[in-house]
């Protein structure tokens, strides 16, 4: 398949993710959102690295592994803390930090 | 520029085809779903769908790395956290009113809109239609890559060692209890 299709379905994953971000209230589901986003951004490094026969792309792929992981590591830790001082996740009722 | 522009095969295109639907509807399910677990399971299929993707595209070592790391590890620690935190919530949604959640999707859907026009319009132009480039031996295989991590990309791929040893050591810290929190009584 033409880089275009790839590109295409990345771009709708990733905007889903983002809705998803937007929209949700369960911080987890953030998290998974985010995930999403991720995932959507690697198939796009794929791809083009595949169109110009560059797998440089694939390396920075696997660095965005690596940090998804980092990421869902500490995210999730953060939740499961902020569950437990609050017994809710619930993104907009958390807001001891605003100003 | 010699460019190489092959048919794509009717087996490649119905795979194409299968497995980008079942990444975008297992995304839809994720963001929709009420139920963590439900949402989970959708998203570790967006995963394994995205992962036969990588390996339409000859990313055959990213594949498995897909399948090993993102639908196994950190899925395990999500599901680990719902089991942890699972309620369902009666408002899933962030936004109130019809009015606000409409607009919301109606900005998302037009900056998607606009994108897509932008890859649509350029679809002909040299990086975005090639098919593949003549094939390179072992493009994309755990030794090539494997090459390129230990030549050119040392440095960063040392820095993103010590970057999750720092995200283990964090996500201990943040998710222990307070010290001294089994031994204290009933309050």
């Amino acid at each position: 398949m033409p880089s275009y299709a790839y590109i295409l379905v990345s771009l709708v994953l990733f905007f889903l993710g983002t809705t998803g971000v937007l929209m949700r209230r369960n911080a987890l589901f953030v998290l998974m959102s985010i995930e999403l986003q991720l995932g959507a951004g690697s198939l796009a490094l794929l791809a083009f690295a595949r169109a110009l026969g560059d797998q440089r792309g694939h390396v920075v792929a696997f660095f965005i592994m690596a940090m998804a992981a980092a990421e869902a590591a500490i995210g999730l830790a953060i939740v499961v803390a902020v569950y437990r001082t609050r017994k809710k996740i619930d993104l907009a009722t958390i807001d001891e930090l605003r100003g | 520029m010699n460019l190489v522009q092959a048919a794509p095969t009717l087996l490649g295109k119905i795979a194409f085809m299968v497995l980008a639907a079942g990444a975008v509807a297992g995304a839809l399910l994720t963001i929709t779903r009420k139920s963590a677990v439900v949402a989970l399971m959708s998203l570790i299929g967006t995963f394994c769908a995205t992962a036969g993707l990588y390996a339409t595209l000859s990313a055959h070592f990213l594949a498995v790395l897909q399948v090993l790391v993102y639908a196994g590890a950190i899925m395990v620690l999500f599901i680990f956290a719902v089991m942890i935190v699972s309620r369902d919530e009666e408002h899933p949604i962030a936004l109130r009113g019809v009015f606000v959640r409409s607009a919301a999707v109606l900005a998302i859907g037009y900056l998607f809109y606009r994108i897509a026009w932008l890859v649509a319009r350029e679809r002909t132009s040299y990086v975005l239609a090639v098919a593949s480039t003549p094939p390179i031996p072992d493009f994309g295989n755990a030794g090539s890559i494997g090459r390129l991590l230990f030549s050119d990309f040392l440095f960063p791929f040392e820095a993103i060692s010590l970057l999750l040893l720092t995200a283990v050591v964090g996500g201990v810290l943040l998710a222990r209890p307070p010290r001294g929190h089994g031994q204290r009584g009933p309050a």
